[in-house]
């Protein structure tokens, strides 16, 4: 967000001939796979019709596999796929999944929870310098100027635990962790500061609620949130209830976000989730030393405990 | 629910003195869903319990809420005065306006506010109460023992001989235990095996008892009442049908240099062996990875030679399944080794003493066998590395035990006993011998216990330093025991024939895995976890599930004796009825709105929680989630507060009945 | 003592030990500010920081959460959840800005009447000094959609319509 693109850097970070070698090895894949019955979809990304703009896309022949592409434009978290957008592959067998890496996190905290088994998918994991940010300029080559926030401080280029990998990163320029910056700006505000920085955003919230319907962990039947009996949050677009919303949407993903900012990007508001997630996952860090990665773990922070945890704030 | 009993207690003055009771109770009349409020002076005073009675059947009543004292006082005695009058014991509620307000809070118009608060808060609560009705589990009269040492023993015959059967695991060849491999025990001197034989014999003819030697636990399912247990018999390669024990085959195996593990490897057995002469089984087995006939294919002898012809080269592991409603783990301990590095330290056994590499220097069961008449030395006391009467012993006390920093930081509790007895074993074999102890303090505290200690100082002579030691190391043929006397302050340097040292007393290997199976909880050093230390130091938190013995601690044969015995009559309380009655203050799982996350599984503390699959008529897996059985759960209500969903609701204590308290504030 | 303010505390406590402390403290006939509505759970580790939340937005000015010592669980393990879901929770409260000073959390067994007392009497002096929870009430007032048309999409839109 708010990225001031002219006076950012506009080198690309990876050279556009890694994207087309990228997107030739999902392809080479993908008729692999589908050629020899090892899947009966592949999920990935294909081109959109607005300029450098890609959609996800579920391939069940092989005729169809020129459309996969990978480029910077591929912002979306493939691994709904695996539990709430699964009727839409629903019957068709085993998948492959093209994954980047906070998508493999989140393929990682889903075999966690018991959602799906390592061996219905087959993962092509995708070495990935970075995707564009809401508000980036689709003219320029992923950027400083066009990554997205969450990208700038990514810790998952590399794939890990995949079936396939594709592509080799160059060594990837640093770049100022913007969002981490953001977030120390706020833990140093009091308490009113940050209660109103919050409910100007929570107050604009419209309640669409796409930052659940995006979210790879949001694959409840029955959302808390949705239930009247008792109606622990209010579900129309007041302040109270909008803040209650986002309270409880950042506690349920505590210990569980893969930080990959979906959410955020779905939101028609600008209401900047991901800083709620990052904060979580930086306090769960700093708690347990607890960090969602591409290991499937068998007990996230919130369903574990240690005999000598940190009780400084019981009396 | 709209008609709710409000019910206002003047507890004599202990209410109305800073509590308006008339006040609260006409307050309470006016909330929604109330039918009738009255006050009365003594609510559970049989009076007051037909006031509640009658108001049930005058107004009809679906609902009660006493406002009197604390519901952890009288709860019980008003949900069964309202049973009694038809009303489901769950559809009444107790606001505690006595212990919570009037006995804290001086100012009567606080103090009524806040009661009619509370009772609003109730009354509130009551609306959402569902009808609860107990659970019952049924139970199989049957239950099994892990563990053939004296506390397995004990508590298995106790079983029996109350008329149930008992299924009693032992992963050795023999029952016994440690106590079989004991000389004399303390404080009285008698010979162990005079005193366990009888009873391993009792266990082998008991018509109640079926006994597994030679095998262990595989696999544990159910729950309390209704446990299948998946016992692994190993391969005995003998036929214990056809056995007579006789014998034979033992004399005529060729391969007899094998280190007798029963005797601490003093001693030598053949392949096919029984750990000890009186070994209960009688039955050999062959130790397959000593035996000629597995490793090469060739010799065959003890086959060619056993008359019923009850050698099987070809038998294989059998998995037997046992029901059984009740379990009783007396797996017992295993001593620690100075060579061993200790659980959690970052020193590595005890290099000052050698690493175990020194062969006089011995520990508190390897003396055992020296001294014992059946052990290999036949009860002389004779130092391994040449077979020499030591004239000189030193006995070291705490070795591992109260160590901190080698990582075991408690005491071991026997070792104090048993190294006084091998002073007096000792003196008895040696007259003319000297017995040295280094302690730190001499802990005696049992029948009997202070009074044999003496015994050993006073009239057996055996000399106690108090002191550590620190070092001992071979010089010529000798031990030299460096060790310092802290009551003086002086070093003291002894060159001793034989040391003898009191290792400590540690959980099994492999405890934890057992725990693992059985869902038993077990501490830092993998002892087992009672349910409450001093309230119910026999019971785990995991329901029908029992200890006895050194398994739970470590622990002298009375103290294993005794809670074998009460880990016994346990079983024997549960198996007194045929179904078990809980409160229904469970958790259950609304299969609809499921999606088998499963983190409730994950945080349960009673292992509770278990996976279901949903099929549709075809039978094609629509979803797997989470069931939680009402035997086991113990009803925290950890998964409902986990649960992202709240697909699973703990009865008594739903979001509904915790919402509507919160929404009355 | 009259006070110009007394706030509204709200306790979550386990039956088995602070439930019982707070039993205690009344049969010891100790003496504390009656302004604590208790609302008693099984285990800590049934209390939903949904339950948290909900009590502050319907005027709760102070919320104490108390259960078993470590290792003292009735449950055996349930304290330790609650340990950290509520470490977890306190962060993202104070992060949405609410003032962890009115949240407190402690451990009473059945045997600390007087700690009972102690806590409850230091939260409601101390949320009786830091004033009313203004934040949550006024959010409960607030009725309509606050939000700006501040984009030129949605003001092209909003002209549409």
């Amino acid at each position: 967000m708010n990225n001031k693109a002219q006076q950012l850097d506009v080198t690309p970070l990876v050279e556009a001939t890694y994207y087309q070698a990228v997107t030739a090895a999902i392809r080479s894949e993908a008729i692999r796979l589908l050629g020899e019955g090892k899947v009966a979809a592949v999920v990935g990304y294909r081109a959109g019709r607005r300029n450098n703009s890609a959609l996800p896309a579920i391939v069940t022949s092989i005729d169809q596999v020129d459309q996969l592409i990978f480029s910077p434009a591929c912002v979306n978290n493939l691994a709904l796929y695996l539990t709430k957008a699964k009727n839409e592959v629903k019957g068709k067998g085993k998948l492959a999944l093209v994954a980047k890496g906070c998508d493999l996190r989140a393929v990682a905290g889903l075999l966690g929870e018991n959602q799906l088994k390592r061996d219905d998918v087959h993962l092509i994991g995708i070495a990935c310098a970075g995707v564009y940010g809401a508000e980036a300029d689709r003219g320029l080559p992923l950027c400083e100027a066009t990554i997205a926030r969450k990208c700038r401080e990514c810790t998952v280029h590399e794939p890990q635990r995949t079936d396939a990998v594709t592509g080799i990163l160059p060594k990837l320029k640093e770049l100022p962790h913007l969002e981490s910056e953001e977030l120390a700006r706020l833990e140093a505000m009091t308490p009113k500061e940050r209660w109103d920085y919050w409910q100007a955003h929570f107050a604009r919230c419209i309640r669409c609620l796409a930052c659940r319907q995006v979210c790879p962990f949001c694959y409840c039947e029955q959302c808390l949130c949705d239930k009247n009996r008792p109606q622990a949050v209010e579900s129309s677009p007041r302040p109270a209830g909008n803040s209650a919303w986002h309270i409880v949407r950042a506690m349920h993903l505590a210990g569980r976000c893969s930080a990959c900012a979906e959410c955020e990007r779905g939101c028609p508001m600008d209401i900047p989730l991901n800083l709620l997630n990052r904060k979580m996952a930086k306090e769960l860090k700093e708690l347990y030393a607890y960090e969602a990665g591409l290991e499937p773990q068998e007990k996230g922070p919130l369903t574990s405990y240690k005999e000598d945890d940190d009780q400084s704030f019981i009396k | 629910m709209s008609r709710i009993g409000v019910f206002v207690c003047h507890c004599g003055e202990n209410i109305s003195r800073t509590v308006d009771v008339e006040q609260v109770a006409q307050a309470a009349g006016a909330l929604s869903g109330v039918a009738h409020a009255c006050d009365y002076k003594y609510m559970c005073s049989d009076p007051g319990q037909n006031l509640l009675k009658k108001a049930v059947a005058d107004h009809n009543l679906e609902g009660i809420v006493v406002a009197a004292c604390s519901p952890r006082m009288h709860e019980k005695t008003f949900r069964k005065a309202a049973a009694s009058a038809g009303v489901n014991p769950f559809l009444v509620e107790m606001a505690n306006i006595r212990e919570h307000c009037s006995w804290v809070h001086e100012d009567k118009a606080e103090a009524t506010a806040k009661a009619s608060d509370i009772v609003t808060m109730l009354v509130e609560r009551v609306k959402k109460d569902k009808a609860l009705a107990p659970i019952t589990v049924p139970v199989t009269k049957r239950a099994l023992v892990i563990g053939g040492g004296i506390a397995g023993i004990q508590a298995a015959l106790d079983i029996a001989d109350c008329g149930h059967q008992v299924v009693l695991v032992e992963r050795e060849p023999s029952i016994g235990g440690h106590m079989a491999q004991l000389s004399e025990t303390f404080p009285t001197l008698d010979c162990s095996q005079c005193i366990m034989t009888p009873k391993m014999v009792d266990v082998a003819n008991h018509p109640n008892i079926t006994l597994h030697t030679y095998s262990e636990i595989e696999q544990v399912d159910g729950y309390i009442g209704n446990f299948r247990i998946t016992v692994r018999k190993k391969a005995r390669s003998v036929d214990m049908g056809k056995c007579t024990g006789c014998g034979v085959c033992m004399a005529k195996c060729p391969q007899k240099k094998i280190p007798n593990n029963f005797d601490r490897n003093l001693g030598t057995r053949p392949a096919i062996y029984v750990p000890f002469p009186q070994a209960v089984p009688n039955t050999p087995v062959i130790d397959r990875e000593n035996c000629t006939w597995f490793k090469t294919g060739k010799c065959g002898v003890c086959q060619k030679v056993c008359g019923p012809g009850a050698v099987d080269y070809t038998q294989e592991d059998e998995l037997i399944v046992e029901p059984v409603g009740a379990i009783v783990v007396a797996t017992g301990f295993e001593l620690y080794s100075i060579a061993e590095k200790p659980k959690g330290s970052p020193i590595k056994g005890y290099g000052e003493f050698g690493h175990g590499n020194l062969p006089d220097v011995i520990d508190g069961m390897t003396f055992e066998r020296l001294a014992s008449a059946s052990g290999p030395t036949g009860g002389k006391i004779q130092r391994p590395s040449d077979g020499k009467e030591p004239k000189q012993i030193v006995f070291v006390q705490c070795v591992g035990s109260r160590a901190r920093e080698k990582g075991i930081s408690y005491c071991s509790k026997i070792c104090c006993m048993y190294t006084a007895k091998h002073t007096m074993l000792y003196k008895h074999k040696v007259h003319d011998g000297q017995a040295y102890v280094f302690f730190m303090d001499a802990r005696t505290p049992g029948k009997g216990y202070d009074e044999f200690w003496r015994r050993a100082v006073e009239e057996e002579e055996a000399v106690y330093i108090r002191g550590m030691v620190s070092r001992l190391y071979q010089k010529n043929d000798k031990i030299v025991v460096m060790g310092s006397d802290i009551s003086v302050g002086v070093q003291v340097e002894i060159e001793a024939d034989l040391v003898v040292l009191a290792t400590a007393v540690q959980a099994r290997s492999g405890a934890d895995s057992l725990a693992q199976k059985l869902g038993i909880s077990y501490d830092g050093y993998n002892f087992y976890s009672e349910a409450h230390a001093k309230l119910r130091p026999v019971e785990c938190a995991t329901a029908g599930v029992y200890l006895a013995g050194a398994c739970q601690g470590p622990k002298d044969i009375p103290d294993s004796v005794s809670q074998a015995s009460a880990a016994a009559a346990k079983v024997m309380t549960l198996f007194a009825r045929d179904e078990l009655e809980r409160e229904p203050i469970v958790a259950k799982v609304v299969d609809r709105y499921c999606v088998g996350c499963l983190a409730c599984k994950k945080v349960c503390p009673y292992g509770a929680v278990e996976e279901k699959e949903i099929r549709d008529r075809q039978g094609t897996l629509l979803k797997v989630v989470a069931f939680v059985n009402p035997g086991v759960c113990g009803g925290c209500g950890t998964c409902q507060a986990t649960c992202p969903s709240k697909s699973v609701e703990l009865d008594g204590y739903t979001d509904e009945q915790i919402m509507a308290m919160i929404e009355a504030l | 003592m009259k006070h110009d303010f007394e706030p509204k505390i709200v306790a979550f406590v386990c039956t088995w030990c602070t439930y019982a402390g707070a039993d205690l403290a009344g049969t010891s006939r100790l003496q504390y500010p009656p302004n604590v509505r208790v609302l008693k759970f099984p285990c800590t580790g049934r209390i939903d920081p949904v339950f948290i939340l909900r009590a502050f937005q319907k005027g709760a000015d102070g919320v104490l959460v108390s259960g078993c010592h470590p290792g003292d669980c009735h449950y055996m393990a349930g304290n330790y959840h609650a340990r950290r879901r509520f470490a977890a929770f306190r962060k993202l409260l104070e992060f949405v800005g609410v003032d962890l000073e009115r949240l407190q959390f402690s451990w009473v067994s059945a045997a600390e009447g007087g700690k009972w007392v102690e806590m409850v009497t230091g939260l409601t002096e101390r949320v009786r000094t830091m004033g009313p929870l203004a934040e949550f009430k006024e959010l409960e007032q607030a009725e309509c959609w606050s939000g700006k048309l501040d984009t030129p999409e949605l003001n092209e839109a909003y002209q549409e319509i």
